[in-house]
């Protein structure tokens, strides 16, 4: 047992630290969270100068090959800012989709695209609700020669702004689910940014779209599958980045409590205060000792999937509670968007659901430890 | 990063097949007593005897305190070694200071760090051999969690001290052979600038002791009266007793680790699985699932808490809060539990059941849920530790000590 950063790791951390402070700083953030302009190019194209898209992905590829805990640590600073951008959703899981279902063509084609951050990647996976699961797909899938046509709307998509390409998952004419790669300029591909208490969230149609039918990605009516295993690679990333969130929400709040006095004294000195802070504690390190176990365990190869899925669910509630007990404890400044807190309880709200509610990952994990007759 | 608990450098893997051989054997015919407890509200012989016997034969290797100096009774070992020795007594769900009813775990490393050399080489080998029980003897009827408003006075007469007051709420239903307590040795002092701490033989005259009967079991009430002790059993200095105090409550607070899990939830997967409701299977219910899916998230959060808090010990390098934290939540977990269990299994889970060890027993666990929020302090100072730690509210954040 050793819960220390290996060399690497501690200079991964440090590049990606000092590239948040430099990058992406707080004030810029919340300037960009409230005009819901998530979407930043430029910093994008940085950072896939700096080789973090695709950070799994073979060298081969155009990736750096790196180890699930090195991409941890450099995520967990990401999320701490929290730079926003498809990071996550081309960079790691529309890679991951690609690496697990592509032919070699796809691979060679898509791949150093998406690395390169020439390529954003987007899935647009579940049409209503924010569910996981092959029953929010209902996108249609028809074939006529070679060509596909595609009927249907995704409701949540995250990341869709930026997209270059869809990872699209819809039903064929036996219901099964395949992926099927479209380009965003396609005619009949409508992106609409959704404008409520969440960010970087868009309802994508796609209305009579025609794609190539070797526009499939992975087996025809097998699509589910590829994208439940590929989501299960990825997600422990998104949880490093949820748990950077929580460790920044925590240093802020502690923070707090030692600057701002009421009734004559810093409010770190009441008890109830101090609770908050307690409760805030053990949901981030909850997140963050299931998280990092998970990425020693797909490091190691270990059977991972109760450990994927716990830590969705911890991480999830984790950045989510964490945001409320911060908000306990800054009242009203916490509510004004441009305080960094703003920034995060809105973030924590849309990611919640992402991939899973913590609910339906909890029942994923006990049906890996226990499975059900 | 590393998370192994089984595997080991090359040079511990000889050191690990040692102890498990010797664990094979010495558990033989035993298997069923597995589980430890640092104290039992049931008077089980053959469960007491065994591992009782089982603590003196690690004792006598030096295997109860791995690391400390062979002249105290330890065997100069390393952490790694205290790895090996802790995730090999794991797999009987055992560990090493809890092997039997003593709070050896607590005394022995404020003794080695406060005491004497004298004090060392007398006190020091029985306790860490397993030959000797201590209890902690700290609550009084007016100073629970205010630990320092203790009002037991020990009073310098000659090379003796005279003992009178009374302790509760301390224990087991075992007889101890020391009590290991603060004192008050300067009734007109400073708070914190008033105390001692004494290591007492219970055989001396005046000690009485009177069993409690509380919702976790049996406990005691402790009398001094007139009890008159040897000065040389004074640790740490006269009127130097709170920081004694530091080191000892830092492990009495969560300060110790572990690297043993919390053994309930396979135990209520079992039973749904045996268990029907309307033709199926409790465990094929959704709401069970999910009742059993937040124990299971909670109590892997316990488990990874209380690792982690081991490490940083044996490695030097104490986590700040984590004693702290992981007391609060662990408590409040088991609280918790113990409302599951009656949601999944009704009032069957009120009844105890002899055939398990009751660290298991559903009952057990429910019926110690509120009375083990306060055991060593409240929940509410659980969290006060947390916050000088964390430094919440004040500009310099309180170090954990050293406890190893």
């Amino acid at each position: 047992m050793d819960l220390r950063l290996n060399e690497d790791q501690e200079m991964f951390k440090k590049v990606a630290a000092d590239f948040v402070q430099a990058e992406a700083p707080t004030t810029m953030l919340t300037q960009q969270f409230l005009k819901k302009e998530t979407f930043l190019p430029d910093l994008y194209t940085k950072i896939a100068g700096l080789g973090w898209l695709g950070m799994l992905v073979p060298e081969q590829y155009g990736g750096a090959g790196l180890s699930y805990l090195d991409c941890g640590v450099v995520f967990e600073e990401l999320g701490r800012a929290p730079v926003p951008g498809p990071v996550f959703s081309s960079g790691v899981l529309a890679a991951q989709i690609v690496r697990d279902g592509g032919s070699d063509a796809q691979k060679q084609e898509l791949l150093p695209a998406i690395c390169g951050g020439e390529a954003i990647v987007i899935p647009a996976i579940g049409d209503h609700g924010a569910h996981w699961g092959p029953e929010t797909v209902a996108t249609t899938c028809s074939q006529s020669g070679d060509t596909l046509t595609l009927q249907g709307t995704k409701r949540h998509v995250y990341d869709a702004e930026g997209a270059t390409a869809f990872l699209c998952a819809a039903r064929g004419g036996d219901g099964g689910v395949s992926v099927v790669l479209v380009d965003r300029n396609a005619p009949g591909v409508t992106v609409t940014p959704h404008n409520g208490y969440m960010v970087s969230v868009s309802e994508v149609s796609f209305d009579g779209v025609e794609v190539p039918a070797a526009s499939v990605i992975g087996e025809t009516g097998a699509g589910w599958d590829l994208l439940d295993r590929a989501a299960e690679k990825a997600i422990p990333l998104l949880c490093a980045y949820k748990v950077g969130a929580c460790q920044e929400i925590y240093e802020f709040t502690v923070e707090y409590t030692n600057e701002r006095r009421a009734f004559g004294q810093l409010i770190g000195r009441f008890q109830r205060v101090q609770d908050h802070c307690v409760e805030l504690s053990i949901h981030m390190d909850r997140a963050r000792m299931a998280t990092y176990e998970t990425l020693w365990e797909l490091d190691e190869g270990l059977p991972a999937e109760a450990g994927i899925h716990e830590s969705k669910a911890a991480a999830s509630e984790g950045y989510h509670q964490a945001c409320s007990y911060s908000h306990m404890v800054h009242a009203g400044p916490g509510t004004d968007y441009l305080h960094p807190l703003m920034v995060h309880s809105v973030l924590a709200h849309t990611l919640y659901q992402y991939l899973g509610t913590p609910d339906y990952h909890k029942r994923r994990m006990v049906d890996a430890l226990y499975p059900s007759a | 990063m590393d998370f192994n608990l089984q595997e080991d450098s090359p040079e511990m893997t000889e050191f690990r097949k040692e102890v498990r051989a010797w664990m094979e054997e010495n558990m033989k015919g035993s298997e069923h007593l597995r589980w430890s407890a640092s104290w039992s509200t049931r008077e089980n012989e053959e469960e007491y005897n065994f591992r009782r016997g089982l603590g003196e034969k690690l004792g006598k290797k030096g295997w109860l305190f791995p690391m400390f100096p062979e002249e105290y009774g330890g065997a100069g070992l390393t952490v790694d070694h205290q790895f090996v020795l802790e995730t090999e007594l794991a797999r009987y769900s055992l560990n090493l200071t809890h092997i039997f009813y003593t709070l050896a775990r607590i005394i022995s490393p404020v003794l080695l760090h406060w005491g004497t050399e004298d004090q060392k080489r007398e006190f020091l080998p029985p306790i860490a051999r397993g030959e000797i029980v201590v209890w902690q003897v700290l609550t009084e009827p007016q100073s629970g969690s205010d630990v320092a408003n203790c009002q037991t006075r020990a009073i310098r007469d000659g090379d003796d001290y005279i003992v009178t007051g009374q302790k509760v709420m301390v224990g087991h239903h075992l007889p101890p052979d020391v009590l290991w307590t603060l004192v008050c040795t300067d009734p007109d002092g400073k708070r914190h600038e008033n105390l001692s701490w004494l290591h007492i033989p219970a055989n001396l005259p005046g000690v009485t002791i009177q069993h409690m009967h509380l919702m976790m079991g049996i406990k005691n009430a402790v009398f001094f009266d007139g009890v008159r002790v040897p000065a040389k059993y004074l640790v740490g200095g006269e009127n130097n007793g709170w920081k004694v105090a530091h080191t000892h409550l830092e492990l009495e607070h969560g300060g110790d680790g572990r690297v043993g899990t919390d053994p309930v939830v396979d135990r209520v997967v079992e039973y749904c699985r045996n268990h029907e409701v309307g033709g199926k299977p409790l465990i094929d219910d959704p709401h069970v699932r999910d009742t059993i899916a937040d124990m299971i998230l909670e109590i892997n959060t316990v488990n990874r808490m209380n690792r982690r808090i081991f490490w940083h010990r044996f490695v030097k390098e104490p986590h700040a809060y984590g004693g702290a934290q992981f007391r609060y939540y662990q408590r409040m977990v088991r609280l918790r539990n113990g409302e599951r269990l009656q949601k999944i299994m009704g009032a069957d889970a009120l009844i105890p059941d002899h055939n398990v060890h009751e660290v298991l027993d559903f009952e057990y666990v429910i019926r110690s849920g509120p009375g083990q929020l306060h055991g060593g302090g409240t929940l509410d100072t659980d969290r006060l530790i947390f916050a000088r730690r964390a430094g919440i509210g004040r500009a310099t954040k309180e170090k954990a000590p050293d406890t190893v």
